[in-house]
């Protein structure tokens, strides 16, 4: 029996140490709100002699990235971290990671486009760039996520970057109890990353002379079809989802905890004719919802949403097919569209012959806080919907925080 | 700094593949073969947009035009984590890379002190997307985003000091270069080679098609604008040595390098005197530094 280390730390922490137990060799950073604490840690166990990595003190996120990419394609394990408006200036060089099918892990700590406070609109910003996106629930996730996410990220059937978002404030400076796993057990469960193709000039293949790496799977892979790149890069994202599930029962297995499948974390489905959707933090306030509503005989359940690139759209099918009605609760908004995850569930859903309801609401936009009974409301809603009562309106932005 | 060569001990290996995507009479393809005659083959070269797009035969690392930069640092550094130091680190960009979009990238390379080696082709303006003005582009001349016509005389400000910027930093090498002076521009090369730190060398490489004259006269061009003070050649250690190393008795008129071009074409009497004083100042400044043999500030 290993010796089980733990500490309360958080949720910023929990990060550094998944990018410690990582052995990063590369990471780059810059100070933004709330996600600023990880840099200070990596560099405070760099000073202390705990890792070695390369440090990147950059001039910016556009920097951060670009730094980063091309450290990874000559053949580092990388790092990097933002929130909010750095999330957004580092849009650009995002792309270049991903179309270089580069294994860069990102954390995001969230901080919503319109002021300081925590929602998912900063990563949500990036659904175009071509990564895969995970939302967590607690720190102890967050520093599983990260050792997951190069796991992930580096497989020769994946190679593409991953973000890490969890919520700013609600856990980036929120302590929690974590358990740290010992460094050997990583190292095992994370092989050396090697870089595919490597650029060095001993390594370089004489049939790629005169070519950008960058290039290489881009834009001259296609055999002449000029969409190709388009289409390997989203195919890649929709493989990955085996891997993904294969490497969150590996981490299970050797460490104890697992999320779910890895797409999705369902709680209390069972025999339910209604479930909420939840994302990172508010999953946690869902469960005791759904567990008071359980104690009074209601049959709600919840799913937790982890993987939201690629979407887990036959876990959601197959869920469909058991339950009447779905309550999306979406912590972000894109304005004049909707809810990116009421829009996505509905798009997987619409396939079935049987469909259940999609509802959908708007909450903890901006910070505003969600509570169980806020929750609870949904999901009393969304178990109307599922009896055949009809409910106006389909999609609304939930009374957060009202008595009751 | 650097020691002068002959043209006998220019290296005979050609790292650039031809034909590449260059006009006749390129200069920005002769400023790509020359110095990377003498960086090497164990050399990643990193490229940004930018005319012509070179192509060597050394690897390639293509990154986003704001970040040339970042670029050079995330190889170094990955360099550095997998103990492959002996690999040269070359961000190979044009002025508007270098100049304008990508500036503030590699003045955080400049002041982070970055092994790597900035070499920019300076031909002047935008001439990837057709010609248009850039942070290098001198006063008056013509481009295509500042046309000459009843309300406008080209370009309207001097142009950036990049260089001067870059030694201000205080990074080990900074140094101008010229396609029609190879051995002072290959001796320079293998000098910030061997350098670890950060190096910036700034290539003037005349662009017929953009500067507007005739693709035979590359040489010329690029010739005169050295003789004529109105680009000097110079290289600066630490921010504090320097040397000027070409000097001739008297320089040539501006006008002999002016009227050959045609982005030029439409300067009045007035406006090319204009360009002789403040080149002549200039001059005058860099000799008085030369004399001292360091920058004093």
């Amino acid at each position: 029996m290993e010796h089980k280390s733990f500490e309360v730390m958080t949720g910023n922490k929990a990060c550094a140490w998944g990018v410690k137990l990582s052995r990063v060799q590369v990471a780059s950073i810059y100070p933004v709100t709330p996600q600023t604490t990880i840099g200070e840690y990596i560099a405070e166990f760099i000073a202390n002699g705990e890792l070695k990595c390369e440090l990147v003190n950059a001039e910016g996120e556009l920097a951060t990235q670009a730094i980063v990419k091309a450290a990874s394609r000559v053949g580092a394990r990388t790092f990097v971290c933002t929130s909010g408006p750095g999330q957004l200036y580092m849009h650009h060089p995002m792309h270049g990671t991903s179309s270089g099918r580069l294994p860069v892990v990102m954390a995001t700590v969230h901080r919503g486009n319109k002021g300081m406070q925590p929602d998912h609109t900063d990563l949500m910003s990036q659904l175009w760039t071509g990564w895969i996106q995970w939302y967590c629930e607690n720190n102890q996730e967050v520093l599983d996520s990260v050792i997951m996410a190069y796991r992930t990220a580096e497989d020769k059937r994946v190679r593409l970057p991953i973000a890490i978002g969890y919520d700013g404030y609600i856990l980036s400076y929120t302590s929690e109890p974590v358990e740290i796993p010992d460094q050997a057990s990583v190292d095992e469960f994370l092989p050396p990353y090697e870089p595919i193709p490597n650029i060095l000039p001993d390594k370089w293949a004489e049939a790629q002379r005169g070519r950008g790496a960058g290039m290489m799977e881009g834009f001259m892979s296609g055999g002449g079809d000029p969409q190709a790149a388009w289409r390997i890069h989203h195919e890649a994202i929709l493989n990955s989802k085996e891997v993904i599930k294969e490497v969150n029962e590996e981490f299970g297995k050797r460490f104890g905890r697992k999320y779910g499948n890895g797409l999705v974390e369902e709680y209390r489905t069972d025999d339910a004719e209604a479930v909420v959707v939840a994302m990172g933090t508010i999953a946690s306030t869902a469960r005791v919802a759904i567990d008071r509503m359980r104690s009074e005989g209601k049959p709600v359940g919840l799913v937790k949403l982890k993987t939201f690139v690629p979407f887990p759209t036959e876990d959601f099918q197959e869920l469909g097919k058991r339950v009447r009605a779905i309550g999306m609760i979406d912590r972000n908004v894109c304005l004049g569209l909707g809810g990116a995850g009421f829009g996505e569930l509905r798009r997987a859903l619409y396939d079935l012959d049987e469909r259940p309801k999609v509802l959908g609401f708007y909450a903890g936009l901006a910070g505003a806080e969600v509570r169980v009974r806020d929750i609870e409301k949904m999901a009393e809603k969304t178990l109307k919907a599922a009896r055949g009562e009809k409910v106006d309106p389909i999609v609304e932005w939930a009374k957060l925080g009202g008595g009751g | 700094m650097s020691e002068r060569i002959t043209i006998k001990q220019v290296p005979l290996e050609e790292l650039v593949i031809t034909p590449g995507s260059a006009c006749q009479g390129c200069g920005a393809a002769l400023a790509a073969r020359l110095a990377f005659k003498a960086l090497g083959p164990n050399t990643i070269r990193h490229s940004i947009p930018a005319c012509p797009d070179n192509v060597t035969r050394t690897p390639t690392s293509g990154g986003e035009f704001e970040a040339g930069g970042d670029h050079v640092t995330g190889t170094w550094r990955a360099l550095k984590a997998l103990g492959r130091e002996d690999v040269q680190v070359v961000g190979f960009y044009g002025d508007g890379g270098v100049y304008d979009i990508g500036f503030q990238s590699i003045s955080g390379a400049a002041i982070r002190n970055e092994n790597v080696f900035i070499i920019c082709k300076n031909n002047e303006a935008y001439m990837n997307t057709g010609g248009q003005v850039s942070g290098a582009t001198p006063q008056f001349a013509m481009t295509t985003t500042t046309p000459v016509g009843p309300m406008s005389r080209g370009k309207p400000h001097s142009r950036k000091n990049t260089p001067m910027i870059f030694a201000m930093h205080g990074v080990p090498y900074v140094a101008t270069a010229s396609v029609a002076f190879p051995t002072d521009l290959i001796a320079k090369v293998q000098y910030g080679k061997g350098i670890r730190g950060f190096k910036f060398l700034d290539i003037l490489s005349p662009c017929p098609t953009g500067w507007r004259f005739d693709p035979s006269k590359t040489i010329e061009v690029a010739r005169l604008a050295v003789q004529t003070g109105f680009w000097p050649l110079y290289e600066i250690i630490d921010g504090r040595k320097f040397r000027l190393n070409y000097k001739p008795r008297e320089l040539k008129p501006v006008a002999e390098y002016l009227k050959l071009q045609g982005r030029f074409r439409h300067l009045s009497e007035q406006e090319i005197e204009e360009i002789q004083r403040s080149v002549t100042e200039y001059w005058e400044r860099l000799l008085k530094l030369d004399e001292i043999g360091e920058i004093l500030i």
